[in-house]
């Protein structure tokens, strides 16, 4: 069997990336928690945020340490297995991948230290600023990996000559036409991933009796974020679709199943198709009658322009598009649904009582990942088959490499990131099945950067934590 | 006891149907003017469900 290197070197791009984004998901939305929990203990001073806070710093460390490392492969297979794209890219979306490393990475590599080790060592307020600067760089990391991907969706402020890119305006390539949707898109998918991972951690210990008071107030947290993010999530997702349809219509007509050059009035909404890309057609489809003509043209009888009005060689695939936004819409519907019962349960003062609600939270747990992934693929198979829309075709990009090379290497990192997820999940579970720690009531320092240098704060960290009762008493 | 579960159940489903409005509300089906006014009330009803009532026993 002859193999592919073009397949090859996609399939493993998209092994990698995919592996990677679950993790800086998880890291942007529990540095904003853990910096809005600090702040929540450093003005009421009630231990249970302390206690959330510790509980959740160990996850965002692992998580955290697994996205930087997974992360840094990703710019080794942009040159190794995309070498045209590398070259004809690089000057626009080089210096920004280097404006991430110079700008985020160094704030965060400045301060995770501090925020992950330094509770006992600095004061609370000089922690809080640590932990809010590790939130900020996670931020910007995101804002500056955001445009270079939208510059790759929305491609502007570029002028090619003979196969060669020049930036003609560094703020049409930074602020391109879908970044400014994408980026709190992918903010909100962030913080929502932690919402549910919070509330669904703090259902599991309402079900089994456990940890009550912490997981109170986690859930109740979570919930309480989590509703108002779905909403706002809703909101970006319909505006950043009208923004896809404009920019990347095959992206859009591929992602609702419909191959006709208009639909039929009214459109019905599809939830399950069996594609036939060869002929142009679905083989089977199931849907809503109406709902496609009232979602998606918000009229009762509006009709919906299907793939066939994109020249079939420049057609994304269709079942994976349309199967990764069902995926992806159909948990935000949920999250949505979840969000109103939380209201719902809230009011009727029964939210930590409804044993169904709490499983569905537990089942919610990993929702925003999955629908975070979900959106990623939407993104990037219905970008297909450019890499850079309308500039480079991705079979155009890869570079001259055996395609046993990339075997063998998509082989080693299958077995690389195994053991990574493995035992992030193991010491995640551990973690949980452990529950959160005793916290005592005064574990901060005495707020000041001297008291690091102090043997006896290395030595002994409850003598400080006396200390400071005593000084306070 | 059955006029309260009844009572129950169809606020229940009043809450859902809400929702159900709320939800297309905010993804234009009624244009962007109310989807932009759906989102800033359910954020505010959230907000304020959220901190009228901030379920019970949370606080000890």
């Amino acid at each position: 069997m002859k193999l592919d290197p073009s397949i090859i070197a996609r399939i493993q791009f998209a092994f990698t990336v995919s592996f990677h984004i679950i993790f800086p998901t998880m890291s942007i939305g529990l540095a904003s928690f853990l910096a809005v929990i600090e702040a929540l203990w450093l003005k009421t001073k009630k231990p249970v945020y302390l206690e959330i806070y510790k509980f959740w710093l160990s996850i965002f460390a692992m998580g955290f340490g697994i996205g930087v490392v997974t992360g840094i492969v990703l710019s080794f297979e942009f040159g190794l297995g995309f070498a045209r794209f590398a070259q004809m890219a690089g000057p626009a979306i080089g210096p920004l991948i280097a404006l991430e490393v110079l700008t985020a990475f160094f704030l965060e590599a400045g301060f995770l230290g501090i925020m992950l080790f330094g509770l006992h060592r600095v004061g609370p307020k000089l922690h809080f600023f640590a932990t809010c600067m590790v939130a900020i760089g996670t931020l910007l990391s995101a804002s500056w990996i955001l445009s270079a991907n939208s510059w790759m969706q929305t491609p502007a402020g570029v002028a090619i000559h003979d196969g060669h890119l020049t930036v003609l305006s560094w703020r049409h390539v930074l602020v391109n036409p879908s970044w400014l949707y994408r980026l709190p898109h992918m903010l909100t998918a962030a913080y929502l991933t932690a919402s549910f991972m919070v509330a669904g951690v703090g259902a599991w210990y309402l079900l089994k009796g456990k940890h009550q008071h912490f997981a109170r107030r986690t859930l109740a947290l979570g919930t309480a974020f989590g509703t108002v993010l779905i909403a706002g999530q809703v909101f970006i997702g319909d505006i950043l679709y009208g923004t896809m349809l404009k920019y990347q219509p095959s992206k859009m007509q591929a992602a609702e199943g419909f191959w006709e050059k208009q639909s039929q009035s009214p459109a019905p909404y599809y939830w399950f198709i069996v594609p036939d890309q060869n002929n142009q057609r679905n083989r089977f489809q199931l849907g809503i009658p109406y709902l496609g003509s009232i979602w998606l043209t918000h009229s009762l009888g509006g009709r919906v322009e299907g793939l066939r009005n994109t020249p079939r060689d420049l057609q994304p695939r269709m079942g994976m598009v349309f199967y990764a936004f069902r995926i992806m819409y159909g948990l935000a519907m949920v999250m949505f649904a979840v969000g109103v019962a939380s209201l719902w349960l809230r009011f009727r003062g029964k939210l930590f009582s409804s044993r169904w609600f709490l499983w569905i939270l537990v089942f919610m747990t990993p929702s925003g990942i999955i629908a975070t992934l979900a959106g990623w693929y939407v993104a990037e198979t219905g970008r297909q088959p450019w890499v850079i829309y309308g500039i480079l075709r991705t079979v155009d990009a890869i570079s001259p490499v055996p395609a046993q090379a990339l075997l063998s290497t998509l082989i080693a990192f299958v077995c690389v990131y195994a053991v990574f997820i493995t035992a992030f999940l193991v010491f995640a579970f551990r973690i949980i099945r452990r529950g959160p720690a005793e916290a005592p009531p005064h574990a901060e320092a005495s707020g000041s950067v001297k008291n690091a240098f102090r043997p006896y704060v290395l030595d002994s960290p409850e003598r400080l934590v006396n200390s400071n009762i005593t000084q306070r008493s | 006891m059955g006029n309260s579960n009844q009572l129950h159940r169809l606020q229940s489903m009043t809450a859902a149907l809400v929702g159900v409005f709320f939800f297309h509300a905010i993804i234009g089906v009624f244009g962007l003017r109310l989807a932009i006014a759906g989102l800033a009330a359910f954020v505010l009803g959230a907000v304020v469900v959220c901190v009228a009532f901030p379920a019970q026993g949370a606080e000890s």
